[in-house]
């Protein structure tokens, strides 16, 4: 079984330095594999050592997601091999447009039983690009899913679990499919010392974006205005709480007087 | 482009309310594609100008739909296609935005139009910004909370059942969930602890404030990811749990944007913290400055709770 897993190599915004205009600066913000990725890496491990398969990881963005440590932390989390588009024109580009980038290379990698995924990426969060993906493909997209196992003897395919509103649904799925895992499906390993420094022997491909075929936006998007976020304009009543027992009679006299309690 | 149209997607979920609602701003008429049952395709019938719909989808998961869904949109090329942020939402508007070329945008707090453009204002990177973004060239794709569900109503369009070729998946088996997990969302108090507890033991002090208000303990990340204190679905903040109780109060939190965008719809914020120029204060509507292991304790006493 082929398997890839499109994973992101992300700024974490817990890190970011929002101005009062709303513009966001990244420049403190630590750039890892994003967060819930190594869930899909996991999972993917897993799947590929029950099955004897192979786990391609599959990364697209902007030149800088390409570097020896980049490579080192995604290749240390029990991938084969590495596929790579990294390319300036990728910088800031919208989810369809990575999910195109991600397909094309997902079709040149060829044969591709299963594309596993994060939940969601730490900075954009929004949790669709691997579903974009499926729809790019034209494929089956899953999302929630809490776990994947190859079908019993006899029948094609994987069983998948998902965790949905209104329980956990099994669900028998044909390959090719895309499946995004949720945060907690598996516990991701920690790379060990020897995994790392077998990741600097494991091969590397880089993809060159002109050279796949990826289809222009249909729409474009203008950032018009940004701003920081409002929320609900408060005047704080500050009481000292060097007596803490008089200004938590106060406080709590001041809540029940407003309704809040 | 078919301009007077707007388009809504539907997965078998008649809690649609908030994608009508988006849709009818963008649309002079609101056509519906249905994917899922037909009692939804006619409850969404009662809401819209027009429903087209996919067929009993017997064992297959809405998502194997995703194809025909994005078929139909394309062919009309309206000017807007609204969808949930659900699962199965997420599913049909990725082959959607796939099928249109359109990034499908999320984090929706407004819409509006500029001629023909759309103009949507939504929260970006986990909502510590918010962007106003003009979709130009192309349909605008949007994902938004689905709301409540469809109102009945007396006069409701025809449902129009369209041939599907959904993709060939099946769900065998559906177990209701039976673990109870913490919900602060619903929660009326929540009582949210960060940095400035000194030791995992202490917990329990912020446990018994809580007790005494009714209400559950949550964190800020560190507390949640680093140390390990308190369990993640516990933890506030851009990438954990966004909350909207009646009683919000922060102890020991700085009050750093990346946790508080998590307790922004908060009606009453209360902070102690022994900082006085933590950020919290300028974003509550009470504070104690002071040493949270005596406020604390004192806080539960005069609330009648056990310290």
């Amino acid at each position: 079984m082929k398997i890839v897993v499109a994973y992101k190599w992300a700024p974490n915004p817990q890190d970011a330095d929002v101005a009062a205009d709303g513009s966001v600066d990244l420049g403190r913000a630590k750039w890892a594999v994003s967060e819930y990725d190594p869930v899909a890496l996991e999972l993917a491990r897993q799947l590929a050592d029950a099955t004897g398969g192979e786990v391609i990881g599959l990364t697209v963005g902007a030149a800088g997601i390409d570097t020896p440590l980049a490579r080192k932390a995604a290749l240390s989390r029990g991938l084969d091999r590495l596929v790579l588009v990294a390319d300036d024109a990728l910088d800031g580009a919208d989810g369809t447009r990575v999910a195109a980038v991600l397909a094309a290379a997902v079709r040149g990698i060829g044969d591709v039983d299963v594309v596993l995924a994060g939940d969601s990426s730490v900075d954009v969060a929004a949790g669709q690009v691997a579903l974009t993906l499926a729809g790019t493909l034209g494929w089956l997209g899953l999302a929630a899913v809490s776990a994947v196992r190859v079908a019993d003897a006899g029948t094609a395919g994987l069983v998948v679990e998902r965790e949905l509103p209104a329980g956990t649904a099994v669900v028998s799925v044909p390959t090719p499919v895309v499946l995004a895992a949720t945060a907690d499906a598996v516990v991701p390993r920690v790379a060990g010392m020897k995994d790392i420094l077998a990741a600097a022997k494991k091969p590397v491909e880089v993809l060159s974006l002109a050279e796949l075929s990826v289809a222009e936006p249909g729409a474009v998007l203008t950032t018009l205005a940004t701003a920081k976020p409002g929320g609900a304009e408060r005047t704080a009543r500050i009481f000292d709480g060097s007596d803490a027992a008089a200004a938590a009679t106060e406080l709590v006299g001041a809540l029940r007087q407003s309704g809040a309690l | 482009m078919n301009a007077a149209q707007s388009w809504i997607v539907v997965a078998d979920d008649a809690a649609a309310t908030g994608l009508v609602e988006v849709a009818r701003t963008l649309g002079t008429e609101v056509v519906a594609v249905v994917a899922g049952r037909r009692a939804v395709a006619e409850a969404v019938a009662g809401v819209v100008d027009r429903v087209l719909w996919l067929g009993e989808p017997g064992t297959a998961p809405v998502e194997a739909f995703a194809p025909d869904v994005a078929r139909l949109v394309a062919e009309a090329a309206p000017r807007a296609v609204v969808g949930a942020t659900t699962p199965g939402g997420r599913a049909l508007l990725g082959a959607v935005g796939a099928a249109l070329r359109s990034p499908v945008l999320a984090g929706v707090e407004r819409v509006e139009l500029a001629g023909d453009d759309v103009v949507v204002t939504r929260s970006v990177l986990g909502g510590i910004s918010q962007h106003r973004t003009a979709v130009a060239g192309g349909p605008a794709v949007l994902a938004v909370d689905a709301g409540a569900a469809v109102a009945v109503s007396d006069t409701a369009a025809a449902v129009e059942e369209v041939a599907a070729t959904p993709l060939p998946a099946q769900v065998v088996e559906v177990r209701p969930t039976t673990v109870a997990g913490v919900d602060l969302g619903a929660a009326r108090v929540v009582v949210g602890v960060g940095r400035g507890l000194k030791a995992r033991e202490d917990v329990a002090l912020i446990s018994g404030l809580a007790g005494a208000l009714g209400g559950e303990v949550a964190c800020s990340r560190p507390l949640a990811e680093g140390v390990d204190w308190l369990p993640k679905d516990r933890y506030i903040g851009i990438s954990g749990q966004r909350v909207s109780p009646e009683l919000y109060v922060a102890v020991g939190i700085s009050g750093q944007l990346q946790h508080m965008v998590g307790v922004r719809e908060a009606k009453v914020i209360v902070a102690v913290n022994s900082d006085k120029a933590a950020p919290v204060f300028a974003q509550c509507d009470y504070g104690i400055v002071g040493d949270l292991y005596q406020v604390v304790p004192a806080l539960t006493a005069a609330l009648g709770g056990t310290a």
